[in-house]
């Protein structure tokens, strides 16, 4: 059995001709993103994916059948209402990021992510907007400005460009794959014509425009002088920081390249370069622990004041322990009915909050369970209240209560974000990530949303001009391969939205009640994963270190590898200190262990702007 | 951001010359702290490879009567019938060590206030029973403090008090006691005990009469980086004269970070978790003659000893069914680990967990982790450590 996953353009359908019948093969079919995630997890033996996405994964074997455009490709464009050179934005359809790396590198314009239906219904004066597949064939015509990057690829460099190819991770393109790939190629260009026509009947389109796209516009064959049009860009985009050196070959003999060493990718990331998973993963497994930190350090030092370490005043307030969820890592939750559930009252809510402001707090953290009873009215008063009566900044809701609550009131996330961030919110708190791998997700915790579920809530938040922070909880039954598949969605994230402020990552605390097997997973493994962050999450500016899980000690040792945020002063921290951990501070205390610790202590608010020291 | 001094003294390590009192406080006083590290783990996987050791060993104080008053411990000034105070008689003392001991243990581990109404037959009369009792297990006894209590109190030398110990049974001593030996701090920690020098003379003479012995520190009090220097110094000159004579050493280094809380020194700040490192790869590169560095768990918390084994440490102590002095004192440390907890707290730092005995035999090798994840630890030309310019 073959495990195969493409896309459900028309553009790839020559390539996967006859596999969905064949019962040798299991084939998936599905959005570029999703494809090429399967790849990364290990759920799939070959791929159709994007190239940048294959650069992404690192150590790919790409085969030479691939789609490429030697001309125009009518089917990566930027359509616009007047002259491209006139164009002040380009919106950008996310769901493809070679097209996105290329529209950079083609056309030196901010561009902004957004949904392709938005982006099309966006075009209009000195906006633009990327199209990508079968929508731009739809659109053809209808703008008088249209900027085919496939032709000015091809104008540019004079080569031909890969949009996508058949990839592996490296030495799994086995005969019998490359065998049953090539039959599907021959027939499927074989059957181009038939392909279209079916394809634009089912539209009630005009056939002709589809045929000559297939048979004439895109080719299928990645020949030498598209192989050095891949090579072109992929060192493009790398130079330009946005995909790592490539490290993808076209296999057309068995040889064997050279890895580049552990130095050389230590070397490179602490230059500010970008590692792909592969590399991630090779690094976390393999460099010694020293050399490790000492490129984590550099990096904080390159984007942070070297001497400096910030922390914040604030608050976690748990307004609720109620939750329908019931993860298995918590011991925090109460189910709907039970006798030890509460909801905070407002005068004990109250309370809290004068206490934090009175010692010079700035903001609260305010999380609970996902409660059924409290609807998004009971959050908007809340908030409004709070800011009427407190001024504090409203750190608050974790994706998985946006969700809950989106749910509960049948309403959309943006929206559901919307009344909140009027009603007071000033920024989502990252928990509630735990490893964004779905078969991780399941096994701790079944109710729980998914990733895409939660990066689509932060996706949101951030589109709305909220910041966020993003967090990794790891050691339940994760492996060092999820560990760094979640950083690596973090990243693509931060590159379509630059949202996220800070990552912070604690291994799972364990405690009677949680029914998770106990486990420790050591301080060494939490430096390497902090520091292995600092690495990949090049685009995130703020690390924290997890002092509050892995004890005020280690914290001041996390400093040197990769940190330079000592979180928040606390008061209380009911998810983690019912699981057993119970370390606290005060201001001084942290001021007094930063110092210590060879940094100097500064305050900052939720955005890590500093707020000066206090006296 | 390391220093220009750091890099002199890093050449020194890899060719393998002596630290002077100026490195060694250089290195003390170095900002780079992994820099440090990775230098100090260079030296100790020379000399160890991969390998962590740890032992089962049981723990007792037959008495915590003591007629010293060191501001850091709570026997201060203990006397027979104030509340608190006990003192085991020798069946008793079996006793109590019987539900700690088990055929696996390889090591009891006494040492006990200066009690001044006890006679010197009751020591040498645990001995025995305890060699009885226990024939596997290996006796560690008596801080060089104690040794040279015995001698003042019972007037004899430092000599006949060992040599009549080591008729009855004695077998090695530990390294407790030691404290910081340059006067400016012992005096105003622990007056009136064995003075630094004293403490040093009954470790010669063990080592003349072939018994191996410990050494401590305990620091991140009132005692500066130079104090600490001074310390490790007279230590290592102490090894070399005893390695001289070919007898008798000292097998291991035990620095003992200082905890404030519930006794005479509270208001001090105690250690922090760099300062404990820091510590460790400063006393694996100064003490060049000395083969093992213990990160001691009970001291350092295990989280700390788990990176301890990367900064100097090969060794983290042991199961210690018992430790009253540092309970005392500080409410964190856990009571004692099993054996398949040390083995997991060493995998976890990347190393391989060797169980020893008090000689480091080596009893059991636990094999390398088989932990998903687990990090090799590459066999690392000398110098070929990254250098991230900034
Ligand atoms: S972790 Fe959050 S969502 Fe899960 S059970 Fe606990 S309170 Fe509910
Ligand atoms: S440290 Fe030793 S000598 Fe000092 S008071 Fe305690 S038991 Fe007595």
């Amino acid at each position: 059995m073959i495990r195969i996953a493409g896309v459900g353009f028309l553009n790839a359908a020559p390539l996967m001709h006859g596999l969905e019948s064949d019962p040798d093969v299991e084939l998936f079919l599905g959005p570029p993103a999703e494809v090429a995630r399967r790849l990364a997890e290990g759920e799939c033996d070959v791929a159709l994916v994007p190239v940048a996405a294959a650069a992404n994964i690192g150590e790919i074997d790409l085969l030479d059948l691939g789609i490429v455009a030697r001309g125009p490709v009518r089917s990566v464009v930027v359509a616009a209402e007047r002259p491209i050179e006139e164009l002040e934005r380009v919106l950008l359809d996310a769901s493809s990021r070679t097209s996105v790396i290329l529209t950079r590198l083609l056309l030196r314009r901010p561009g902004i992510a957004a949904p392709p239906h938005e982006v099309i219904a966006s075009i209009e004066g000195n906006v633009g907007g990327l199209i990508i597949g079968d929508p731009a064939l739809e659109v053809e015509g209808r703008f008088p400005h249209v900027f085919d990057l496939g032709e000015a690829w091809n104008q540019r460099t004079g080569l031909p460009f890969v949009f996508a190819a058949w990839a592996a991770r490296r030495g799994a393109l086995t005969e019998a794959i490359v065998a049953r790939l090539r039959r599907a190629a021959v027939e499927g260009l074989a059957a181009r014509e038939e392909t279209a026509t079916a394809y634009a009947r089912a539209r009630k389109h005009d056939p002709e425009r589809y045929v000559s796209y297939l048979r004439d516009t895109i080719s299928y064959s990645i020949d030498d002088a598209a192989e050095r049009g891949l090579a072109r860009f992929l060192s493009d985009a790398a130079a330009a920081g946005l995909l790592p050196p490539p490290d993808v070959r076209v296999v057309r003999d068995r040889s064997v390249p050279r890895r580049p060493s552990i130095d050389s990718l230590l070397t490179r990331a602490a230059d500010g370069g970008r590692l792909s998973m592969t590399e991630a993963l090779r690094v976390y497994r393999e460099a010694p622990l020293f050399e490790l930190g000492l490129a984590a350090d550099a990096i904080r030092k390159r984007k942070n004041q070297p001497s400096v370490v910030t922390y914040i005043v604030d608050r976690n307030v748990n307004y609720t322990n109620v939750c329908t969820t019931s993860c298995k890592f918590c011991a925090f939750y109460r189910p709907v009915g039970h006798e030890g559930g509460y909801v905070l009252s407002r005068e004990v809510l109250g309370q809290k909050l004068q206490e934090v402001v009175d010692a010079g707090g700035v903001q609260i953290l305010l999380q609970g369970g996902l409660n059924p009873a409290l609807r998004i009215e009971w959050y908007e008063d809340l908030f409004r209240w709070i800011k009427a009566t407190y001024g504090l900044g409203l750190h608050a809701l974790s994706p998985e209560e946006i969700l809950h609550i989106a749910q509960l009131e049948k309403l959309d996330v943006a929206t559901v974000l919307t009344r909140l961030h009027t009603a007071g919110l000033d920024s989502v708190p990252g928990g509630g990530a735990e490893i964004l791998v779905d078969r991780v997700r399941r096994a701790i915790a079944k109710a729980k949303c998914t990733s895409d579920e939660w990066l689509g809530v932060m996706r949101t938040a951030h589109r709305l001009g909220l910041r966020s922070s993003c967090t990794m909880m790891y050691g339940t039954v994760d492996t060092d391969v999820d560990r760094v598949v979640h950083l690596l969605k973090l990243r693509d994230l931060q590159d379509e939205t630059r949202g996220f402020t800070a990552f912070f990552c604690w291994d799972f605390q364990y405690e009677r009640g949680t029914r998770i097997a106990p486990g420790d997973h050591g301080t060494v493994l939490y430096l390497r994963t902090q520091a292995l962050a600092r690495l990949v999450l090049d685009n995130v500016d703020h690390v924290g270190a997890s002092w509050v899980t892995q004890g005020p000690a280690v914290g001041q040792v996390a400093l040197r590898f990769g940190a330079d945020d000592w979180g928040s002063v606390m008061f209380e921290e009911n998810v983690v200190s019912s699981a057993g951990t119970t370390f606290r501070m005060n201001a001084a205390g942290i001021e007094d262990l930063v110092h210590r610790a060879g940094f100097q202590a500064v305050r900052r608010n939720v955005r890590y702007d500093h707020l000066g020291t206090p006296a | 951001m390391r220093s220009a001094a750091f890099n002199a003294i890093s050449d020194k390590v890899r060719a393998g010359e002596r630290l002077t009192a100026g490195d060694a406080l250089a290195l003390f006083e170095e900002p780079d702290l992994l820099a440090l590290g990775a230098l100090a783990n260079e030296v100790r996987e020379q000399k160890h490879g991969d390998r962590a050791y740890f032992n089962r060993n049981a723990r007792l104080e037959v008495t915590n009567v003591c007629y010293a008053s060191c501001n850091f411990c709570s026997f201060a000034k203990l006397e027979e019938g104030m509340p608190g105070a006990v003192t085991l008689t020798v069946p008793r003392a079996i006793e109590a060590l019987r539900s700690k001991v088990d055929e696996h243990t390889t090591e009891v581990h006494v040492v006990n206030g200066l009690h001044p109404g006890l006679p010197f037959e009751y020591y040498e009369e645990l001995l025995r029973a305890l060699a009885s009792a226990f024939p596997h297990a290996h006796r560690k006894c008596f801080t060089a403090v104690e040794i040279h209590f015995f001698a003042q109190h019972y007037r004899m030398s430092v000599r006949q008090v060992l040599e009549r110990l080591i008729a009855a049974g004695l077998q090695s001593l530990p390294g407790g006691g030691a404290e910081i030996f340059h006067p400016e701090v012992r005096t105003r920690i622990a007056h009136d005990k064995a003075t630094g020098d004293e403490w040093i003379a009954v470790h010669r003479e063990s080592h003349a009469l072939g018994l191996m012995t410990n050494a401590t520190m305990l620091y991140g009090h009132i005692e500066t980086f130079a104090h600490r220097v001074d310390h490790l110094l007279r230590l290592r000159e102490l090894q070399d004269e005893s390695l001289k004579l070919g007898k008798g050493r000292l097998q291991a280094f035990i620095p003992l970070a200082f905890h404030p809380d519930g006794n005479g020194m509270q208001k001090l700040p105690g250690t922090t978790g760099v300062d404990d490192l820091r510590t460790l790869a400063v006393s694996r590169l100064v003490l060049d003659n000395v083969e093992h560095l213990k990160a001691y768990w009970v001291s350092s918390t295990p989280k700390v000893a788990q990176i301890g084994l990367s900064f100097g440490a090969d060794d983290v102590d042991g199961t210690i069914v018992s430790e009253t002095i540092y309970s005392a004192a500080n409410k964190k440390a856990p009571e004692g680990l099993t054996v398949d907890d040390l083995v997991r707290l060493i995998r976890e730092a990347g190393r391989i967990p060797i169980e020893r005995d008090t000689l480091y035999n080596v009893v059991a090798e636990h094999p390398r982790a088989a932990l998903e994840g687990q990090f090799k630890v590459r066999e690392r030309l000398q110098g070929r450590h990254l250098q991230v310019v900034s």
